[in-house]
């Protein structure tokens, strides 16, 4: 038969190496600039156990080629979600580097407790592109003040693509208090094609119970 | 995944309008990858107006807005465990087992010499189902099977169903897609109006307790080649899923491959995998 039975042994001897050694601070930050992707995935489950490894691992991101390492890294640091893991990421919203970018995006609104306090902000944005990821990152956020700072995003801000992130998510988290904001959305980018479908859409599908 | 049982709804209970259908099923979609089309609209209404039931909201808006904001998540697990009503038996979702043989295997067996070791792991294996139906399928249906050293394992969080499966007795419900002359093969009658897979194949398969979220327990296993994990991740929130896809990246060895349940989809849990077609299966492969 060519079916035979596994074992466990040599395995259980590595896994038990592995939880003896405990490497310090600056052991894991040189692990973590090793060849060999694997080792710098243990460095960086090592290091989120760490409250000082933190910004190490932020700092790292930018520079880390492997996308096993940066996805052990953003799952390290939803996982010890803080405001410090926050304002290591929201840098990377201005990242040219769009796959890192939307990395930072998917991990921040994993923790929407510690980003709440810095939505307003980001919805203020200089930037367009950035406050077109905010709206992102408010599109799956359980924020009981979504609704309240999407109306400002659509009653304010001059950029369409940013209105038009907004009532794509309105069209989900909209309450019949969205319609008249919307409304003056429509008056405001009547002129564009897209806008006013999207503007329809979303009234009706807000109003869908009335 | 199979409708679950209808319950008694209030006579009253209302409906939910085409608008709220959709915007649920978007929702819902988005959360966990199962889509529900216009056809399952019935099976959709009734478990969301149970949900609304027993949490005691009084239309789809507040029901709605409950689920989306709530933070724990309870609400949306629950809603979860209404829509998906698993159920175990041999050779389900055979397709993937048919691209075990026609596909993952034969190119496995590309890159590895006569001889070698091919690590397959059944993770949840339940009451054995699963394990059992890799093992028939492969002495069945991959003629190259002779040529190497095939290890399966089968490991699951609870220990009852793993004696259960070590014991492999099964009655006819969970035999009833297997042809009779595999059956004859393969299982014997007992007592009860069971059957018991041959001992032979019971003591091929390595059974173990195994937790898939505590990663010290999962460094116990690596360089696995397939790697069945269905119908559990739907259960985890998000991070659960994130962190199980990434130690079973650890697991795998390069260029292993991870099948999942037909409505869990890897896109929303990690991209670390490449998904790949073989046959009528979609499998995740480590790079």
């Amino acid at each position: 038969m060519a079916l035979v039975k596994a074992t466990n042994k040599s395995a259980n001897a590595q896994a038990r190496a592995v939880q003896q050694s405990r490497p310090s601070l600056s052991d894991l930050a040189v692990l973590l600039r090793s060849n060999e992707p694997a080792l710098r995935r243990q460095a960086a489950r090592d290091l989120a156990l760490m409250s000082e490894g933190v910004p190490v691992l932020c700092e790292h991101l930018e520079h880390e080629p492997a996308v096993s390492v940066r996805s052990v890294i953003m799952t390290s640091l939803i996982q010890s979600r803080s405001r410090a893991v926050v304002e290591g990421l929201i840098r990377y919203l201005r990242s040219e580097n769009t796959a890192l970018r939307n990395e930072a995006i998917e991990a921040l609104q994993d923790m929407p407790a510690e980003i709440a306090p810095y939505m307003e902000r980001l919805l203020s944005d200089p930037e367009s592109d950035v406050r077109i990821f905010a709206v992102n990152i408010l599109s799956v956020l359980p924020a009981a003040r979504a609704p309240e700072w999407l109306h400002k995003v659509i009653l304010e801000d001059p950029h369409v693509n940013v209105c038009a992130a907004a009532v794509d998510c309105l069209a989900e988290v909209g309450t019949p208090d969205s319609i008249a904001a919307l409304k003056q959305l429509r008056l405001r980018f009547g002129d564009h094609p897209f806008m006013i479908f999207a503007i329809d859409a979303a009234i009706k599908r807000i109003g869908g119970s009335q | 995944m199979k409708a679950a049982r209808p319950t008694a709804l209030s006579q009253e209970a209302p409906s939910l309008t085409l608008q709220e259908f959709a915007k649920f099923c978007e929702f819902f979609y988005r959360k966990t990858g199962i889509i529900f089309s216009e056809n399952k609209r019935y099976f959709v209404e009734r478990r969301v107006l149970e949900r609304m039931e027993s949490s005691q909201c009084s239309s789809f808006r507040e029901y709605f807005a409950m689920v989306r904001f709530e933070t724990a998540g309870h609400e949306m697990q629950r809603l979860v465990n209404a829509m998906t009503v698993n159920e175990t038996y041999f050779f389900r979702e055979d397709y993937q087992f048919d691209a075990l043989v026609s596909g993952m295997l034969p190119d496995l067996a590309e890159k590895k010499r006569p001889g070698d070791t091919i690590r397959i792991w059944s993770l949840p294996c339940s009451t054995g189902e699963e394990p059992y139906s890799i093992a028939i399928y492969i002495l069945e249906g991959w003629d190259r099977a002779d040529d190497f050293n095939i290890e399966i394992r089968a490991s699951d969080i609870d220990s009852r169903v793993l004696g259960e499966a070590h014991e492999g007795i099964y009655g006819e419900r969970a035999l009833s897609r297997i042809p009779p002359e595999i059956r004859k093969r393969y299982f014997s009658p007992v007592a009860g109006n069971s059957f018991q897979i041959l001992e032979e194949l019971r003591e091929s398969i390595d059974f173990s307790t195994v937790n898939v979220v505590d990663a010290a327990h999962m460094q116990n296993y690596s360089s696995i080649d397939i790697l069945f994990c269905r119908n559990l991740l739907i259960y985890f929130d998000d991070l659960a899923r994130r962190q199980a896809m990434e130690t079973m990246y650890e697991c795998l060895a390069p260029g292993g491959f991870i099948c999942l349940g037909h409505s869990e989809s890897m896109s929303r849990m990690s991209s670390l995998y490449r998904p790949r077609r073989i046959g009528d299966a979609i499998v995740y492969q480590k790079p």
